[in-house]
């Protein structure tokens, strides 16, 4: 007999108020107690709409219309007493810094209970419990704003726990985190699913570390769960379907059609071993599909830094006499930890910060010389953050804008890269309105439209998922093979491993170690999955695609399509 | 400078004064200098000010204030005497003014200037010092039992200084490599850029509250009536310190309305240093303090702070 379920969504179709098209169409979705769901899926799929249904938020605090039931052990939430949801089921949002309330740790996770109109000494309890389990006793006074993201997602996770809810919803909750922070905050849900017995909903776009986690992975496309099932099964229909929501390695199986789907490096090694490759390995570094070298012919280095070295004014030292070239058409990432110094050192690279000894050039001049203004001139740099970009009422007049300030004339160059990015129909649209990977096109729109052909990006694929991914990395491979540079800091080492040239890491202020892309392969902690799960059998394996080359001998096709 | 709450925890006595206690003692710190007008009093408060600053470990954070309010201090100073035209004590006399008519620059115009440059200073200090030692949160949490909507109100505004001022800092770079030259046209080519800087912030700034009410009706907010969480414990000190500030108030009360902390400095000033004067002054004083002697205590005498 099957088990009544914890919650249960019928029917349910969603319009946003305004909206003319559904966000939800038609969701049919069961949620087992103890259950870890996870939902992966595109930017506008309708996955965050969804945890707002279960969290108790659509329509109560966005109004709209609504169809469908939500049921709750089997009995139907209607009107108002959804807004009870909230009771049971607690959710934690993408960005840290927006869903704190109080200014101090301790007042942030009494918060909720204060709003449940708890007794003093029950929310003392409760609160003592909380930060003693989730390790936060020491931060009891310490002002949120101080926190790190990963503190503060832990912070955000233990107001809601304290709650006492029966079901997690986390909505990309590691998306703002570098990668140590999320595989804690990960590593914690997991503890919380499997001892604790919460059930789990989870939504996530950087699935390497949470797929094998999952009991059941839904997909999502247009509003509709277009496939629900275990990972490994969901993981060989997607890759039939095309679609891209899947991590390297049960990619990898997938398209090699499997019997079973590994999704754990670990699991991983132990199937290939028992794969016979179809042709012999062979340490063959010409055999890279994807990638085209950089032209040795071309060697002009466009940025020289010599012997850098910064320090705030607080009097931390970020940047110890560090030198770096970068030849145009070259694709550099920069790698490491929080605090490294990899956006200090974009900064400098830059000219945004001056260095306190040593010099950068531009093209030949030094950023010393060069004012702020004359900067966009030679160099885009993209910062974390697209919405520091946008404030002009339509796309258009957002590159128009960068193009009145450099009094450039607008012989067609805005349509140029507004068609080149994908945003030439949303060119009339206010920037504002834009899902968060248009908004960023937009924001490298406007700052390409001033002609540099060196870009400086600032971890460009925070939060975007693999199909907006693909078209950055589209979009910024194509630009280098036309001559153009790319220096980009990231914590991504899977698309450092798809698109990068060159791989530089910082560690502590100092340039740990500068190489081809192959320097992933070698290192401990930032090679990618394929790497991992190819180590000690050919150490010229980074991507999926490179894997099945391997495998086959460049019968990859037939292989993907079998 | 803004991207950090001034508040910053030292585990210093005052800072573990409980909420109520420490608000009282600076709340006579703050309504002495604007109740009394004897200048020595004024001087003594603005003194104890200072002694509080340097036990509670507070200078760095006061003295930007301090600057400040040196600067306005001084500004009083020299303007009272130049507006002023009363006192019977005068010094120079400088040439004809329109409106103002001949200068004249009396002593007891210098004098007043004085002593409301220093109580100027004792009020600034007075905010200076609840910046440094009292924690936000405690606050909040205090009042929130009476009023727990502008408590709310005042503690999302706190959290947002920090990430408004980081978020004005990144698009202000970001203007300026999209070729924005902030220092460059007159005021009202300025005036328009910096319009564009706020432009950014408060669109960032309303995107960013609808996700906090979000999160907040996420958390039952405004779901039913609400208690209020406050584990402030109680301790011997806690009461010294309510009764020292309370009694500092009383007393400084009483001194103004019977005529002891009275001085007046027109036509001619009166006498400085009149022995029934200088009997309030000194018990106020003593009262103002005794939480500074208990800090040292606390700091340096184990038992003693066992005991407090």
């Amino acid at each position: 007999m099957e088990t009544l379920a914890l919650l249960e969504i019928q029917d349910l179709t969603y319009y946003y108020p305004d909206s003319t098209g559904p966000s939800l169409c038609n969701i049919n979705l069961k949620i087992r107690e103890g259950e870890f769901l996870l939902v992966a899926g595109g930017s506008g799929s309708g996955k965050s709409s969804l945890a707002r249904v279960l969290a108790g938020l659509i329509p109560e605090f966005y109004g709209g219309k609504i169809q469908g039931k939500v049921l709750l052990q089997g009995n139907e939430l209607k009107g108002d007493q959804r807004r009870t949801l909230n009771s049971h089921v607690g959710i934690v949002f993408q960005d840290p810094e927006k869903q704190l309330v109080m200014t101090s740790v301790e007042a942030e996770i009494a918060f909720g209970l204060e709003n449940l109109g708890l007794p003093q000494q029950e929310m003392f309890r409760r609160v003592a419990e909380v930060m003693t389990f989730l390790n936060l006793a020491h931060l009891k006074g310490e002002f949120t704003a101080k926190l790190s993201g990963g503190e503060k997602q832990k912070v955000a996770l233990a107001a809601v726990i304290a709650m006492h809810p029966r079901v997690l919803v986390l909505d990309e909750p590691t998306s703002q985190l570098d990668p140590v922070a999320a595989g804690d905050f990960l590593d914690l849900v997991e503890y919380l699913n499997k001892e604790l017995g919460y059930t789990v909903v989870l939504i996530e776009q950087r699935l390497e570390r949470c797929f094998h986690l999952a009991d059941r992975l839904v997909v999502m496309e247009q509003g509709k769960v277009i496939c629900d099932g275990p990972p490994g099964d969901v993981a060989r229909w997607q890759v039939k379907q095309g679609l891209p929501f899947i991590p390297p390695v049960a990619r990898f199986f997938a398209s090699l059609n499997s019997s079973v789907i590994p999704l754990t490096v670990r699991d991983g090694r132990r199937e290939l071993q028992k794969c016979q490759p179809m042709v012999p390995f062979r340490e063959n570094p010409q055999q890279r599909p994807t990638l085209s070298p950089v032209k040795k012919s071309q060697p002009t280095a466009v940025l020289e830094a010599k012997n850098l070295w910064y320090t705030y004014p607080g009097g931390q030292e970020v940047i110890r006499g560090q030198s770096l070239s970068v030849r145009e058409g070259e694709f550099v990432v920069i790698l490491g930890a929080n605090a490294a110094g990899k956006t200090t050192l974009l900064k400098l690279l830059a000219g945004i910060l001056k260095p306190d000894r040593g010099s950068v050039h531009l093209d030949g001049k030094d950023t010393r010389k060069l004012p702020l203004t004359e900067l966009g001139r030679y160099v885009g740099y993209l910062s974390q953050n697209p919405n520091d970009y946008l404030f002009q009422d339509t796309v258009e007049e957002e590159l128009r804008f960068t193009l009145n300030n450099f009094r450039i004339p607008d012989d067609g160059i805005c349509e140029e890269i507004l068609k080149r990015l994908n945003l030439y129909g949303l060119r009339q649209a206010n920037p504002r309105d834009l899902s968060s990977g248009e908004r960023q096109r937009v924001a490298l729109a406007s700052v390409l439209v001033a002609g540099s052909r060196l870009l400086l990006l600032d971890e460009p694929t925070r939060g975007i998922d693999y199909r907006l991914k693909t078209e950055l990395g589209g979009f910024l491979h194509e630009m280098t093979a036309s001559g153009g540079t790319v220096v980009m800091v990231t914590h991504d080492v899977e698309f450092a491993a798809e698109y990068a040239h060159r791989v530089i890491m910082v560690f502590d202020g100092v340039v740990a170690c500068d190489g081809s892309r192959e320097v992933l392969g070698e290192s401990i902690f930032y090679a990618p999955q394929m790497a991992r799960l190819f180590r000690g059998t050919a150490r010229d394996v980074l991507t999926v695609s490179e894997g099945l080359h391997k495998m086959t001998g460049g019968a990859l096709d037939v292989c993907q399509t079998r | 400078m803004l991207d950090q709450l001034s508040y910053k925890d030292k585990n210093t006595f005052l800072q573990n004064v409980h909420t109520a206690a420490i608000l009282t003692y600076l709340a006579a710190l703050l309504l002495l200098p604007l109740i009394l007008a004897h200048p020595l009093y004024l001087l003594g408060v603005f003194l104890i000010g200072i002694l509080a600053v340097v036990v509670s470990d507070a200078a760095q954070e006061c003295l930007p204030f301090l600057v400040m309010g040196i600067w306005v201090a001084v500004f009083v100073m020299i303007l009272n005497p130049l507006l002023v035209q009363n006192g019977t004590t005068v010094l120079f006399y400088g040439p004809e003014l329109p409106v103002i008519g001949r200068l004249r620059i009396t002593l007891e115009a210098i004098c007043y200037g004085a002593t409301m440059g220093v109580r100027l200073m004792a009020i600034i200090l007075a905010f200076a010092l609840y910046n440094a030692i009292v924690h936000p949160d405690k606050v909040t949490g205090l009042f929130s039992r009476f009023a727990w909507k502008s408590s709310l109100v005042v503690s999302l505004a706190t959290r947002m200084i920090p990430s408004t001022a980081r978020d004005l800092s990144n698009a202000r770079e970001v203007q300026q490599m999209r070729g924005v030259n902030f220092s460059s046209g007159g005021f009202r080519e300025r005036l328009k850029k910096y319009s564009w800087l706020l432009e950014v912030l408060l669109l960032s700034s309303l995107e960013g509250s609808l996700a906090t009410a979000e999160a907040m009706q996420a958390r039952g907010f405004g779901s039913r009536r609400r208690t209020c969480y406050n584990r402030e414990l109680v301790r011997p000190r806690d009461y010294l310190c309510f009764l020292s500030g309370l009694s500092a108030l009383i007393i400084g009360v009483y001194a103004r309305f019977a005529g002891y902390a009275n001085f007046s400095y027109y036509p001619q000033l009166d006498t400085l240093a009149a022995a029934s004067d200088l009997i309030w002054l000194g018990v106020i004083i003593l009262c103002l303090l005794l939480p500074l002697i208990l800090s040292w205590g606390w700091k340096h005498w184990p038992y003693l702070r066992s005991k407090i």
